[in-house]
């Protein structure tokens, strides 16, 4: 009987699968086309590459930029025409003492604006397991300091990494995943993304720890120019089947005046794995600090790309930091991987995936039908018996 | 005279005539009459107490799990071992066990057997940890497990052989209060038992373990002593009653498996199916408390033990309501929708978990009081032990499988879809549930009969035997 009921379970599962599909299929292929040049005019390889993607939809286009000159930046500019362009000043670029180096043309078409910068790595010693940032915290490595490779592309994605100049022990790598579709990480968080987002993975390997119960920190800025992403909110779900044990999403948004519509995000899981490729055991919780305001022009010291494209930045900061008391410390497996998602609009919001509705409906409908028909069945023997006696009368 | 002892035999709870079976002028006082109210009583706190030890030395190694894993130097899957050590064989043994209760040696001579299993499977453990050889541990486990399963099952049959139209479901509740009280007394003493031993012996350390272990074994020398009293009387009550034991002329067959009527089937199911969505989820339930709902490691020990907290008071309280009111499918069907509700309030809400598991707790305790008595009203009375050992087998099986696979779910989908699978779970069993009620309908089954209809049957027989 049990199998008989996964088998039934499995078949409606499939059905609505293939329902699904369907449904995409005939929407749509695609909801942006993509487009990657790397160092878009430039005539010899820059100091610190450079990457354009540029998502065209129907009547508007995404630019991502991701660049390496100072520390890691990605950039997100949102026009309204399908025409815009980035032109690049590689002179006043490579620079980096004045704005100007990068443009989105049509000037005017530019609807929204946001960047994220990965500004520091901090550690610190958590002698007490206590996992409280605040004490012995080590000198911070500031990622504007790290030699960073040139970008590693392939297909939509790009992969960057860097280490301190000091030791060439280990890397903190950042890995770009752009998106053409609405779809799903392949690997655990495995966010939801649409193709106004997209995604940063960011993991350290190897790097060696400074005491044998270190933690690490990760300093994360905003820029924007009119409204920086402001407030984080934290939202449970009781939805854990793509991020098991994992019940709350959290998202940095910019939004004006308490207004309900939401410019831009940065969205992420509390949670980082301490494997490449991992199990449950290996999920270790974080938590963020609120967001502060920060000074545009120190951002805009630290990462060529906020100087080039913003006149007057105006950033908010905050820290992710990994790990809680009692949790195995980073020398464990001397990996940590964490994963985030940038974009544009509001962010995606999870639902119940159709095998969880399936099962679901099979399990409530068949006791319905099976007291249904016995119902019946009942009924009618009834009536059947009642006849069967009138003759006698 | 005949016809006074034939009527004895039918209607035990006639007060005239007594005197005729120990001859005139020798009225026994109530609590020596095997017939009366008063005497069932004493019989049903020795039938308790027999189960009392088993149960308490099962969760032994839990009770002690940091002082075994440190005196014996082991880590947490071997730890686990003495429990798979236990689990694993029964999916087979339990059924043989009462097996044998039907066909070998009889109701009374297999309870005393499988109590002295019990307690010498104790003795190797203990001695085991004594002389710090794990695997003579896992023999003892083993040991204790052919025993303690299969007493189980001994226990059930007497209570059908002393209860059945009278306070059955009660007496099932009150078992199921009994196992939950010796787990829970051992948890809470073991710990301070064995800091009173390693104080005597001078140090902690695999001997004091050792010496723990075999005060725990006491317990199962009491449980013996309790299946002789329990043999002594059954005995008894034969010869007075002139009751025979168990033997209608009719032997069991191992093949009775297969001629076992659809109701006890949908009975197998409706066991299997409600309580894989139980024992694994508590086991598995700490850490989704802590997760899910932001509980600190004690509160979510704390709201996983509801359920069993709830089942000791409950379960006698449910048994006589149900005892009272009859109609068993009935209430099988509230415990099985209400445990529907607790797992989907788990699963889609954040509401407090003290309110599911509460829930969880009051309908686990009503489904045991409900579901384990109908087996005596679907199957002959020679074959009880063969479906309460086959019940217990399948139960067994089910919850192996379900708790590996559980934890397969989990380590790939998360506690959402784990949730799910329970309540599909609960599905299947509340599907059997429905089916058993239309079957119990249309065959004119005895199983959904009020209490006072059930009396009124059982008048009307014992008029016609007369």
């Amino acid at each position: 009987m049990a199998a008989v009921e996964t088998e039934r379970i499995g078949r409606v599962c499939a059905a609505i699968c293939l329902l699904s599909v369907c449904s995409l299929c005939t929407g749509h292929t695609r909801d942006r086309q993509v487009l990657i040049e790397l160092n878009p005019g430039s005539p010899s390889p820059p100091p610190g590459d450079l990457l354009h993607a540029r998502a065209v939809g129907d009547n508007d286009t995404l630019h991502f930029l991701f660049c390496s000159q100072g520390a890691p930046t990605l950039l997100l500019v949102h026009t309204n025409t399908s025409f815009s362009t980035v032109k690049v000043n590689w002179a006043q670029f490579n620079d980096r003492n004045h704005s100007g180096g990068l443009t989105v043309e049509p000037e005017s078409s530019v609807l929204y604006s946001t960047a994220v910068v990965f500004n520091r790595l901090l550690e610190y010693d958590d002698i007490n397991d206590t996992a409280d940032p605040t004490s012995d915290l080590f000198p911070p490595y500031d990622l504007q300091d790290f030699r960073w490779s040139r970008l590693n592309l392939s297909g939509l994605t790009a992969l960057l990494c860097g280490n301190t100049a000091a030791s060439s022990n280990g890397s903190l790598c950042l890995q770009l995943s752009l998106f053409e579709t609405e779809g799903r990480g392949q690997h655990w968080p495995r966010l939801l993304h649409t193709a106004n987002s997209s995604q940063l993975r960011v993991w350290l390997d190897g790097v060696l720890p400074r005491a044998t119960r270190s933690r690490f920190l990760l300093e994360l800025q905003s820029v924007g120019g009119a409204s920086p992403l402001n407030r984080v909110e934290v939202h449970r779900s009781i939805d854990d089947e793509f991020t098991p044990s994992i019940f709350k999403v959290s998202q940095w948004i910019s939004a004006l005046n308490d207004s309900s519509d939401v410019l831009g995000f940065v969205q992420w899981k509390p949670v980082a794995y301490r494997q490449a490729d991992p199990a449950l055991e290996d999920a270790a919780p974080c938590r963020h600090s609120e967001p502060r305001p920060q000074s545009g022009e120190a951002v805009a010291a630290v990462s060529g790309l906020i100087r080039a494209f913003y006149k007057e930045p105006e950033a908010t900061g905050l820290n992710v930091s990994f790990g809680l008391a009692g949790e195995p410390f980073y020398n464990s497996t001397k990996f940590l991987s964490w994963t985030l998602l940038v974009g544009v609009g509001s962010p995606p919001v999870d639902s119940f995936s159709p095998l969880v509705i399936g099962m679901m409906a099979v399990g409530l409908g068949t006791p319905m039908i099976l007291l249904l028909l016995g119902g019946i069945c009942v009924c009618t023997r009834k009536r059947a018996v009642a006849t069967a006696y009138e003759p006698i009368n | 005279m005949a016809d006074y002892d034939e009527r004895q035999s039918l209607l035990g709870d006639e007060s005239d005539g007594r005197e005729a079976d120990r001859g005139p002028g020798r009225p026994m006082p109530a609590i020596c009459d095997p017939s009366h109210l008063l005497h069932r009583v004493v019989v049903l706190v020795f039938m308790c107490f027999l189960g009392f030890g088993s149960y308490f030395c099962y969760d032994n190694p839990a009770a002690l799990q940091t002082q075994v894993i440190r005196d014996l130097n082991l880590n947490t899957k071997e730890f686990m071992q003495l429990y798979a050590w236990y689990s694993w064989p029964n999916v087979v043994l339990c059924f043989f066990g009462g097996f044998m209760i039907d066909r070998v040696f009889g109701i009374r001579l297999g309870t005393v057997i499988f109590s002295l299993f019990v307690c010498v499977g104790q003795v190797i453990f203990a001695t085991g940890a004594w002389w710090n050889k794990f695997w003579l541990m896992e023999v003892g486990r083993f040991v204790f497990g052919i025993g303690g399963e299969s007493l189980a099952v001994a226990q059930n049959t007497y209570a059908v052989n002393w209860f059945k139209g009278k306070e059955l479901n009660l007496v099932f509740g009150l078992q199921l209060s009994m196992a939950r009280l010796g787990s829970t007394v051992n948890m809470n003493i073991m710990g301070s038992v064995y800091s009173k031993v390693a104080d005597l012996v001078g140090s902690p350390g695999h001997s004091a373990l050792g010496a723990s272990l075999m005060i725990a074994a006491m317990t199962c020398l009491f449980s013996l002593i309790c299946a002789l009293v329990l043999g002594f009387l059954d005995k008894r009550a034969e010869k007075i009653l002139h009751k025979e034991e168990g033997k209608t002329g009719e032997v069991v067959k191992l093949t009775d498996v297969k001629d076992f009527p659809l109701p006890l089937w949908l009975i197998f199911i409706i066991c299997v199916g409600y309580y894989v969505a139980i024992f694994p989820f508590i086991g598995l339930g700490q850490v989704f408390f802590i997760e899910k709902f932001n509980f600190s490691p004690a509160q979510a020990r704390a709201v996983n033990s509801i359920v069993y907290i709830i089942s000791a008071p409950a379960s006698p309280v449910l048994g006589f309501m149900v005892d009272k009111t009859g109609r068993n499918v009935i209430w099988v069907i509230i415990a099985v929708v209400t445990t529907l509700c607790a797992h989907m309030m788990l699963a889609f809400t954040f509401w407090n978990p003290w309110i599911a598991m509460s829930l969880l707790g009051l309908s686990y305790s009503l489904l045991a009081c409900a579901l384990w008595p109908m087996v005596a009203f679907v199957v002959p009375e020679h074959q009880l032990g063969t479906a309460y050992g086959f019940m217990q087998s399948i139960q067994n099986l089910g919850l192996a499988l379900i708790a590996m696979a559980a934890g397969a779910i989990l380590d790939s989908r998360g506690y959402l879809l784990l949730e799910v699978f329970f309540c599909a779970c609960v599905c299947i069993a509340l599907m059997a549930v429905v089916t058993l009620y239309f079957v119990d309908y249309l065959r004119g089954g005895d199983l959904n009969r009020s209490a006072a209809a059930r009396a009124k049957l059982q008048k009307e027989a014992a008029s016609e035997a007369e």
